[in-house]
């Protein structure tokens, strides 16, 4: 009987088990070309496990989603080993994007988390840290050609430096050409501050990051008539 | 009756002429002294007078200790962030890991500058307020304490992919936070409070709370002579109490704000204290008729419990919230009526 690898990299990541997860990895690539492990089966895990994330049910704990971020960064790891190696082609980029977190921000583990799911999805992901000001980032979005910039803020406190970002961006003129994804504890107990302090989109979880960020990416591209709106 | 009487008689079940109430308002007194934050969270006297402010405005019935956990990490060696709007944070860690911080002093909590800062709140604020209001100690249990010394991510690592080094580092500081419970206790603290992020089903898988959390904190609350409450610290806390049930010394819980009063005390049976579950962080947002509102549901659906204690939830107070949205609370509490047991 054929197994159902993605069902069973699913049961080791919410049992924490990383070794676990590297073995049914393993076991999928026997006979594939690992190129094909995030399409084929590191997606379609986190998919369903970002579903069971979003909907607060079957008790996912924040802990089990540290353990599917390194499990991405495990297999982006490899993948990217693979391709300098041995001309295997390397995922294709989404593009540049940023992510920190602001000012006075010191609470780096979900702007991590998201920073790995990202990559594994192929963003080409520039990671500013924690304490990021308004400037920092703006500067780096005009640097890298960044469409999206993540801010992370998990207090009510912090969170409030999201304004000062938004203001910055819109100073420079950026507005709509670079959008502001926010995420952090405080935006998902209180999703109405995310339009208060001018973020352009959140996600329910990290996982959600990367299909957020394409909607932002082509949001910012037609605001550059790059593509036709 | 005063403070304390009214918050004995909580915990006893007894009647009192109103519910009892707390406020997280240790940062706010500094909006009410006008200190600025670098010395309220450096002074002791300077953090007590913020607390006398809070407790001449708004009347609640518990004062509490500075709630600067990180404070704790620096103790260790973790270097603050200073803010004029918050607490301190860890800007830098310790030590990398739980290895590592397996090699790191236990500070002494009779001689260490940041211990001695809690300590010293807690002093003042007995002192002035002998017989008349309960003083909450504020820590972090022993599961809390890595984060402030090594960061949640490396403390992920250990607990969850080295359970032995996460086992020996929990040993290794439970005696210090046993040590610093005591010594709050000692100085006159009536009860201590802490958080326990690291036993919460929502943070960590169910296999390791078991394994880990739950034990750990059994074992270190078991040490404590003295009450303690379990406050929900940012995490939702009324879909777990059943891992908190029963704990050694406990005599309350915080829920978070807006969970449901009646499912939690349905959930933990008479006996303990039920604080809550005003939304402290955000209470600016709302108008003073809204928090009224929210303060007159919940007294009114808890009026037959003698043991519920109306509180802000969550982390403080903010600085900018305004005076009336405080006033709003203590003018619903101080108002509120008893049902005779």
């Amino acid at each position: 009987m054929d197994r159902n690898f993605p069902q069973e990299l699913l049961e080791t990541i919410q049992k924490a088990d990383r070794a676990g997860a590297q073995a049914v990895i393993d076991a999928w690539a026997v006979g594939r070309p690992f190129h094909r492990v995030i399409p084929e089966l590191l997606s379609p895990t986190l998919e369903t496990f970002g579903r069971l994330w979003a909907s607060g049910k079957d008790g996912v704990s924040l802990a089990e989603g540290y353990v599917a971020a390194k499990v991405a960064e495990d297999v982006l790891s490899r993948v990217l080993l693979d391709a300098s190696g041995d001309g295997t082609p390397r995922p294709s980029s989404k593009g540049p994007v940023l992510v920190g977190n602001v000012e006075d921000d010191f609470h780096p583990l979900g702007r991590k988390m998201v920073a790995a799911f990202l990559r594994a999805d192929g963003w080409e992901v520039h990671d500013l840290g924690v304490d990021v000001g308004p400037a920092q980032f703006v500067d780096r979005a005009e640097e890298t050609g960044a469409r999206v910039i993540g801010a992370s803020a998990m207090m009510f406190t912090t969170a409030k430096n999201v304004a000062k970002l938004r203001e910055e961006i819109d100073r420079r003129g950026l507005g709509n050409r670079v959008q502001l994804a926010v995420g952090g504890a405080v935006f998902k107990l209180r999703p109405e501050l995310v339009a208060a302090f001018g973020g352009d989109g959140t996600a329910a979880s990290a996982l959600e990051a990367s299909a957020l960020f394409a909607r932002l990416a082509r949001r910012a591209s037609e605001a550059r008539g790059e593509v036709p709106a | 009756m005063n403070s304390l009487e009214r918050v004995l008689a909580a915990l006893q079940n007894r009647s009192s002429d109103r519910p009892a109430l707390l406020l997280n308002a240790g940062l706010y007194g500094a909006r009410l002294t006008g200190a600025a934050l670098k010395d309220h969270y450096r002074d002791p006297e300077v953090f007590a007078e913020g607390q006398i402010a809070v407790r001449e405005a708004f009347q609640p019935d518990l004062l509490v200790s500075p709630f600067a956990l990180a404070g704790l990490g620096a103790a260790f060696g973790s270097r603050l962030s200073e803010s004029s709007r918050r607490p301190p944070n860890v800007a830098a860690f310790a030590a990398d890991s739980a290895e590592a911080a397996l090699r790191l002093p236990l500070p002494d909590v009779d001689s260490h500058p940041q211990v001695g800062y809690l300590r010293d709140s807690i002093r003042i604020l007995a002192k002035r307020y002998a017989g008349e209001v309960p003083v909450i100690g504020l820590l972090a249990s022993p599961l809390d304490l890595p984060p402030l010394i090594i960061g949640l991510e490396a403390w992920f690592d250990a607990l969850l992919f080295q359970p032995e080094t996460a086992r020996a580092l929990l040993d290794h500081l439970t005696p210090f936070f046993v040590a610093l419970g005591r010594a709050m206790l000692h100085d006159g603290a009536t009860a201590l409070a802490l958080t326990a992020n690291l036993a919460n089903r929502s943070i960590l898988p169910a296999p390791v709370v078991e394994r880990l959390g739950r034990p750990s904190l059994e074992q270190a609350l078991a040490e404590i002579p003295g009450p303690v409450i379990l406050h929900h610290g940012g995490c939702p806390l009324l879909p777990h109490l059943a891992d908190f049930k029963g704990l050694p010394n406990t005599v309350g819980y915080v829920v978070d704000a807006g969970e449901d009063l009646a499912a939690a005390r349905a959930a933990l049976g008479p006996g303990p204290l039920l604080l809550g579950n005003l939304p402290g962080p955000t209470l600016g947002d709302l108008s003073p008729e809204d928090i009224g509102a929210l303060c007159d549901r919940a007294l009114s659906r808890r009026a037959a419990d003698l043991q519920f204690i109306l509180a802000t939830c969550g982390a403080d107070i903010p600085l900018d919230t305004p005076a009336d949205r405080l006033e709003a609370i203590a003018d619903r509490v101080h108002r509120a009526g008893r049902v005779e047991a």
